[in-house]
């Protein structure tokens, strides 16, 4: 995000960079109106009183930060999915599952069918072959997503880079996502929650799934989410994250490869999460 | 009967004038680190709630994370701390954002999800070192430009 | 029979009529204390799971819902149909079914996970889902409700009566329909089972609004003399021998499309979906199918049996709630098949099976309280307002 404007105060003194963070925070605000007067100026879809206040504020300070670049965010170019690769994944490893938590502040009580369910390990036997095979089931991040055909209040939806999420702003905790899901990837919050984190804001009362780790997808650092990276820590390095509009991307290509399948392909709901050696 | 109702609605008009001259000029709010909030003391009064929920939907949905008005700046600035150096709940009696909400009377809907704290940071933390680590080294895929 | 009716406001000075009021007032405020106490702490002391995310108290609201739209079909021989025997409950059935359904979606909201954010139903829509077009079939049945009554009061719209009627019939049918269809319309079922969900919702509507009705009209009889006579429930009997038969057929035709798409990984509803379920479907088709059938018929050579009609309604009303229960928790109850072609061997999830789902008081109590408010309003509706047909010398009933 820091290269979209130019910082109207970075060439300000040298000792205004190294003083407190409340005005690192003001240095930021500064930054953002830049980006707030190009949308403001690029005629966006902001709504009028905030498009005004935010244009009306940069007038105040008088930025000229507009900038030829475009505001980023979620691009349909990307779609962002998961590869997991059967034959890496071991029974009685969980390292994904607790991965996942710890980044999102999930606590667990006990009671694994009202705790929340982002993402768990199922071990398979095949009833012909008797092979066995160990695997982590999420949210697959379905291109038409039943959960989203069904929110009454267009609380679950799909992020432009096919990131399927609820958004607690607007679910009223009406549930019927978690009928209408076939992996049964939504998990209802039943408890009021108090020790979140701040990149996880969860509470009673809503319902939630794997997000995929958006907050560090839209860190633009390139991050993997967290289950993929306990996977790799753990030296399984089962779980594959990238880009499935990209060809050319790792993910693509071993998609392609290994001739990687969906769960439950007979729904044609398109997931973004595909398993190796099903 | 009507005369009693007309009495009555002028003792209650009454109290309020009283109400109203008796002094009290509203919440004193803790202040928040720093000089200066984000914009405009009156501005952040009047629309503070509009900008949260358009930033919300800005991060939710188009994953703009960095606007200028991100609920975990807010905390950020306002949260105070107890003796014992503890982040207090920013939601909590007597704290930034519950003073002026119990004044005017109106629910806040925002911390029965958002971390009313900012984020731990020790050291020691499992999932800051994970997460830090994580960052710092910046696991970057081949496909990114 | 005198086609011009009377109607007067209800009240009787029974003590038992007093009883049932205090006796709706005590259910209704323990009906509220269980749904504070359900979001204070959360789902968690439901019986409700990650599994059945919807759990009782969408059976009493399902259910109450669907009574409504069956409940008003009283008004709608009356006033579309043109039959002069439903004339008397004509404008008690429309108040019976705007309470009903003001009780089954107090309880739908109640059950929310944020009941506070109502109104976010109400400014948020996603137009693809039946869930959203249901919110306004409700509401807006309401509001026909309202209109209707309006009309069938106020002497100068008598003549708009079958319009709104009519409106209101097909509006009803529409919504009994889309309520099957959010059952129906999940992914993994098919179509058949979409369309016999919705049909099948309308022919249960149908049932318990008839047997509601038979119910409703001996009591206010029973409390004050009023204008319903034999031949009213003669009438009332062989509709709902009528509606009793179809819904026999339709529960047949859904069981063995469901055992036989048992093959293709569906899961049969009546059968095998473990706990209460298995249960109630052996109950339903014993009170809710075949004894009433029996009685009905019974009725239809021997008519005046008032406590076998009783019996009969009461039966038909239990089962189709233990037939909406089937429905809604028994399609939750089961795994979900991810894996075709394997056996879970472990899953902290209950990707194999998990415990049955078993209702918690307070689920009870939310459910009972939303009966006991509905009855509330009606009792309180027709106290207030001219409704209740007036007794006539030369029709007063031999049925009590």
């Amino acid at each position: 995000m820091s290269d979209l404007a130019p910082d109207p105060v970075s060439c300000m003194d040298a000792d205004f960079e190294h003083n407190t963070k409340a005005n690192a925070a003001r240095r930021r605000f500064l930054q953002r109106i830049g980006v707030m007067g190009v949308s403001a100026l690029t005629a966006s879809s902001l709504p009028m009183n905030v498009s005004r206040g935010g244009s009306l504020l940069a007038a105040d300070i008088g930025s000229s930060a507009a900038s030829d670049e475009p505001v980023s965010g979620v691009s349909s170019e990307r779609r962002w999915g998961l590869l997991i690769d059967t034959s890496k994944c071991s029974a009685g490893c969980d390292a994904c599952v607790r991965g996942c938590h710890e980044e999102h502040g999930i606590g667990v009580s006990g009671n694994d069918h009202t705790d929340a369910q982002w993402i768990r390990k199922i071990d398979l036997e095949d009833n012909d072959s008797g092979e066995t095979m160990s695997l982590p089931v999420m949210c697959q991040h379905c291109e038409t997503a039943p959960c989203v055909d069904v929110c009454p209040t267009g609380a679950s939806f799909k992020r432009a880079d096919g990131v399927v999420l609820v958004n607690k702003h607007t679910c009223i905790g009406c549930r019927y996502c978690m009928l209408a899901c076939p992996y049964k990837a939504r998990s209802y919050i039943h408890e009021p929650v108090t020790d979140q984190l701040s990149r996880a804001p969860r509470g009673k009362g809503t319902v939630e799934s794997c997000t995929l780790c958006v907050h560090r997808i839209d860190d633009g650092q390139n991050l993997q989410p967290a289950c993929a990276v306990a996977c790799r820590k753990d030296a399984h390095s089962a779980i594959v994250f990238g880009d499935l509009n990209n060809p050319d991307s790792e993910i693509s290509k071993s998609i392609r490869e290994h001739d990687a399948k969906q769960v439950r392909a007979d729904l044609q709901l398109n997931t973004a999460v595909r398993y190796t050696g099903l | 009967m009507t005369n009693t109702i007309k009495f009555v609605l002028l003792l209650l008009g009454l109290s309020f004038t009283w109400v109203s001259l008796s002094g009290e000029r509203g919440p004193v709010i803790p202040q928040g680190k720093g000089e200066v909030c984000v914009a405009d003391t009156d501005f952040m009064r009047r629309n503070h709630m509009d900008l949260l929920v358009h930033q919300g939907d800005d991060t939710v949905i188009r994953g703009l994370r960095e606007g200028p008005f991100s609920m975990a700046d807010c905390v950020d600035c306002h949260v105070r701390h107890d003796d014992q150096g503890k982040p207090i709940r920013i939601d909590a009696e007597g704290e930034f954002c519950s003073t002026c909400h119990e004044y005017v009377a109106v629910s806040i809907d925002c911390f029965t999800c958002h971390a009313a704290v900012p984020d731990a940071k020790e050291p020691g933390s499992a999932h800051n070192n994970d997460h830090e680590s994580d960052k710092n080294h910046r696991h970057r895929l081949a496909e990114q430009p | 029979m005198n086609s011009t009716v009377r109607y007067i406001a209800f009240k009787p000075r029974n003590v038992s009529y007093y009883c049932v009021i205090l006796l709706c007032l005590l259910t209704m405020i323990s009906g509220g204390y269980c749904a504070y106490m359900m979001e204070v702490s959360g789902h968690i002391i439901t019986g409700m799971n990650n599994h059945v995310a919807w759990g009782l108290p969408h059976v009493f609201a399902v259910g109450l819902i669907v009574t409504a739209s069956g409940v008003l079909n009283g008004a709608t021989c009356a006033s579309v149909l043109g039959m002069e025997v439903y004339k008397p409950v004509a404008r008690l059935s429309v108040v019976l079914a705007s309470s009903t359904l003001l009780g089954g979606l107090t309880v739908l909201v109640l059950d929310l996970g944020r009941p506070d954010r109502l109104l976010l139903a109400f400014t948020h829509h996603n137009f693809g889902s039946i869930f959203t077009w249901n919110i306004f079939l409700y509401t807006g049945l309401l509001l026909i409700c309202v209109v209707y009554l309006w009309m069938m009061m106020e002497k100068r719209f008598n003549r708009q009566v079958t319009t709104i009627g009519l409106a209101a019939l097909v509006w009803r049918i529409v919504l009994t329909s889309g309520t099957g269809a959010i059952f129906g319309l999940l992914t993994g079922k098919n179509i058949i089972d979409t369309a016999l969900m919705a049909m099948l919702f309308v022919v249960l509507s149908l049932v318990l609004g008839t047997a509601a009705l038979v119910l409703v009209t001996i009591l206010l009889k029973h409390w004050q003399s009023t204008q319903v006579d034999d031949e009213l429930q003669k009438a009332f009997n062989r509709m709902q021998l009528l509606f009793l038969l179809v819904l026999g057929i339709f529960s047949i035709v859904y069981h063995l499309i469901n055992v036989y798409a048992r093959q293709d990984l569906y899961v049969p509803l009546f059968t095998l979906t473990g706990g209460l379920t298995t249960m109630f479907s052996v109950v339903y088709v014993l009170t809710g199918l075949l004894v009433p059938l029996g009685i009905t018929l019974y009725l239809l050579k021997k008519p005046g049996g008032i406590y076998k009609q009783i019996a009969s309604s009461i039966m038909s009303l239990t089962g189709g709630f233990l037939l909406l229960y089937i429905v809604i928790i028994g399609s939750q109850n089961q795994a979900k098949i991810l894996f075709p072609g394997k056996t879970v061997l472990a899953s902290r999830f209950g990707d194999g099976g998990f415990p049955a789902y078993v209702p918690s008081v307070w689920e009870w109590g939310v459910g009972l309280g939303g009966v006991a408010f509905s009855f509330f309003i009606f009792l309180l509706l027709i106290r207030v307002f001219a409704l209740i047909p007036e007794s006539q010398p030369s029709t007063v009933s031999k049925l009590i």
